[in-house]
């Protein structure tokens, strides 16, 4: 048993399965854990392909299920097609009702998120890396956009981003697949807005979903159906199943363990390594401690967090990675709750033609080009689509039935990303003593939006208005509701990167710099969080400390 | 060690007492979540003489026409069993009291039965709760229509006969001519 595998990977959703991938393909023999259930590709996505009349409750989640299992996920985009990807919030809890009010929206299946995630993929800018340092907020990152170029140039020709080249600074291109088309509607918009907004874009969207097959992974172009989030036989989109799993699977040194939750890490602190890793069958509540040689956490932002903290010093309580005190803390989630919407005239001869996946980007252009003294810091963007309606019901009876045939006005809508600044005291941390049925006390979350994120949030919703209307939209009506953090499911934070030990808990590989043998490469390490979508990123960074944890481990030096 | 999962609950349960979170004590009732019911509906939600209306109303609102109506795309079917197992409690009441008010107004002014009514007479219920010129009858009326127009939508004759379907699209066209089709592609 000691010596059975060379790595542990914890988590299998997008940083897990490109760890699990990377190390594999270097000659490690790997056993990557996840706590969900087993998802085989293409067999156990139960309701790929089918129509409503095949999914229960035509696909809608009924209410009593809703209240008594899924009261969190309710807020993600849980349904019964894709319930068994989500998390159960009864049976697995986290302190919602304490603290401030957080929605921690989890799946809970092998795979992760990648199975259910948006799929909106960009490339960070050398800004987003720059903007901590230049305005003395959290920490600096310990490393710049030009470390990561070549590991953004690796993981999008492996995965398959499609995408148009832009030029721009704030969106540094990828190395694309072409892009989806915009729909008739969009274009119209695009030209108006860029000729009525001067140095404001709206582009395709760029998307983990493919224009362009790959045959060597046996992976199909996308079908248009639009029914990513239940899992998706063609391989079409990114995701563990699709697309690392095969990888590292193909090596014959991958171990993959289903129902298996990571309570703690053991820790020697003499060598300060881990010794390894505890993991719990959730179906038999059996525990065992699995030993470790090197170990890659990548349960996601906030679990990964909660591992960490639930490793504590025997007798004190405090985690063994938290000699920083930085640990838990700098949790943050992209603004999200404004909407704007407007009519667009004309073109009313067309409609689309399948269902298409993703929709277009008006990339940041806030704080960027020299502008300042906006009233906040960072920037937003939006991503949206152009779509027709059927026509509403009028009245009843046959000529209500008819008149249904036809299609509304062209519409447009789009919804706002925004940068959250880093804020220590914006923490999450054990429950004292509550736990959950495995005995892991439970995450309990102290995260607030500041005035900064307010003031973003109303003026992309004041922008956007104009903006649209100035492109010669009408009934132009915008919404800014509240936003929960968590909101966004882009929670990222808790375990940042940083150069001083004293000042965050990893170094710039991602290395906890109080366990050498110890990488965080899930959303947990960011330092600060963009304006744009994170996804893409962790891939990069989880390829480059797989990369680098594999030369020390070659070198003796861990 | 193999620990017994109803022993090790019923450890904690102990252990922790009062703050024992409530998740965690239903979690120890039982570790599967309910399957979501898709047979009959568990318990009846109409008297007969409701489910016959009910039925009778569907066809109204989506009547056979070129295609098929309510009826034959298992509408009624739908609506007792959404209003039985996956609706809230509270979504039956205007939809019964709807059905019971069109009912009173039936036998008062038709002296029948609602869904042994005429065609028209039907329509002129079925208007007037429209119009609210019933109890309770613009909140019923947006209510049915909704039921019926999910249910329809939702059923092999919407999705596929009413409406078009593309189960694999497998290209987008973002400038299709409505005139090429002069429907609705099915969601």
């Amino acid at each position: 048993m000691a010596d059975m595998f060379d790595a542990i990977v914890i988590g299998s959703g997008v940083s897990g399965g490109w760890a699990a991938k990377e190390l594999t393909e270097k000659g490690l023999k790997v056993l990557m854990l996840d706590r969900g259930v087993m998802v085989e590709h293409g067999e156990d996505y139960d309701f790929d392909g089918k129509p409503a009349y095949e999914i229960p409750a035509r696909d809608r989640m009924p209410a009593a299920l809703v209240k008594s299992d899924y009261f969190i996920a309710t807020h993600g985009y849980v349904s019964p097609s894709n319930q068994k990807f989500y998390n159960n919030d009864r049976l697995n809890p986290y302190a919602y009702d304490e603290g401030e009010k957080f929605y921690w929206i989890r799946p809970a299946a092998v795979g992760g998120k990648s199975l259910i995630w948006g799929r909106w993929s960009f490339r960070w800018s050398p800004e987003d890396f720059e903007a901590n340092k230049r305005e003395n907020v959290g920490g600096d990152w310990p490393i710049r956009y030009d470390d990561l170029v070549p590991w953004y140039d690796y993981v999008e020709k492996y995965i398959g981003v499609s995408g148009s080249r832009e030029n721009l600074p704030q969106l540094p291109d990828s190395a694309f697949q072409p892009p989806m088309q915009m729909n008739v509607a969009e274009k119209w918009v695009k030209e108006r807005l860029e000729t009525t907004s001067p140095g404001r874009k709206l582009i395709n969207t760029r998307l983990s979903n493919m224009t362009e097959d790959k045959e060597d992974q046996g992976r199909s172009k996308c079908q248009f159906r639009n029914q990513c989030g239940r899992g998706c036989s063609f391989g079409a989109y990114f995701s563990t199943q699709a697309v690392t799993l095969p990888a590292a699977r193909a090596t014959g040194r991958l171990t993959l363990r289903s129902d298996a939750v990571v309570s703690n890490l053991e820790y020697d602190p003499k060598t300060k390594k881990i010794t390894g890793v505890r993991v719990i069958n959730t179906k038999t509540k059996q525990a065992e401690v699995i030993p470790a040689r090197l170990v890659f956490l990548c349960a996601s932002a906030m679990a990964s967090t909660q591992i960490m903290m639930n490793s504590r010093i025997p007798g004190n309580g405090k985690s063994h990675f938290d000699s920083s005190g930085t640990l838990g803390r700098y949790v943050m989630d992209h603004i999200f709750r404004v909407n704007i919407s407007g009519d667009i005239p004309g073109m009313t001869d067309y409609i689309e033609y399948g269902r298409r996946p993703g929709g277009v980007y008006i990339p940041r252009f806030r704080n960027v080009g020299g502008e300042e003294g906006i009233g906040f810091k960072r920037g937003y963007g939006y991503q949206g689509s152009a779509r027709r309606d059927p026509l509403p019901p009028e009245g009843f009876g046959a000529a209500m039935k008819h008149g249904m045939r036809g299609y509304g006005p062209w519409k447009f809508g789009m919804g706002a990303f925004g940068e959250c600044l880093p804020y220590e005291d914006n923490r999450v941390s054990l429950h004292a003593d509550k736990v959950d049925r495995f005995g892991i006390p439970l995450m309990r979350f102290d995260v607030t939006f500041r005035e900064n994120e307010i003031r973003m949030m109303d003026d992309a919703r004041s922008e956007g208005e104009a903006m649209l209307r100035k492109a010669g939209l009408q009934n132009v009506t915008s919404e800014r509701r509240e936003h929960v953090p968590g909101d966004a499911i882009h929670e990222m934070g808790g375990a940042r990167m940083g150069a001083d030990p004293r000042q965050s808990v990893l170094n710039k590989w991602g290395q906890a710099h109080d366990a050498a043998n110890l990488f965080v490469t899930d959303g947990a390490q960011m330092a600060s969080i963009s304006c744009v979508n994170p996804s893409l990123t962790f891939m990069a960074l989880t390829a480059r400390a797989a990369d680098h944890a594999v030369k020390l481990l070659k070198a003796g030096t861990i | 060690m193999i620990i017994d999962r109803r022993d090790a609950l019923a450890g904690m349960a102990a252990m922790f007492g009062a703050s024992l979170f409530a998740p965690i004590a239903r979690a120890a009732a039982g570790e599967t979540p309910p399957i979501i019911s898709s047979g009959p509906p568990s318990s009846p939600v109409f008297t007969a003489q409701q489910r016959a209306l009910t039925t009778a109303l569907s066809e109204r609102v989506m009547p056979t026409t070129d295609t098929p109506g309510a009826i034959a795309a298992g509408v009624p079917e739908y609506i007792e069993k959404l209003l039985a197992d996956w609706a809230s409690p509270d979504d039956r009441k205007p939809i019964i009291a709807g059905l019971d008010a069109i009912e009173a107004r039936s036998r008062t002014a038709f002296k029948i039965a609602a869904d042994k009514a005429t065609p028209a007479q039907q329509d002129a219920l079925l208007t007037l709760a429209m119009e609210g010129k019933l109890p309770g009858g613009a909140d019923f009326f947006d209510k049915f229509r909704q039921l019926v127009l999910t249910g329809y939508f939702t059923s092999e004759v919407g999705i596929t006969q009413e409406r078009e379907y593309l189960p694999v699209p497998g290209r987008y066209d973002g400038a299709y001519p409505y005139s090429e089709i002069k429907k609705v592609f099915s969601s």
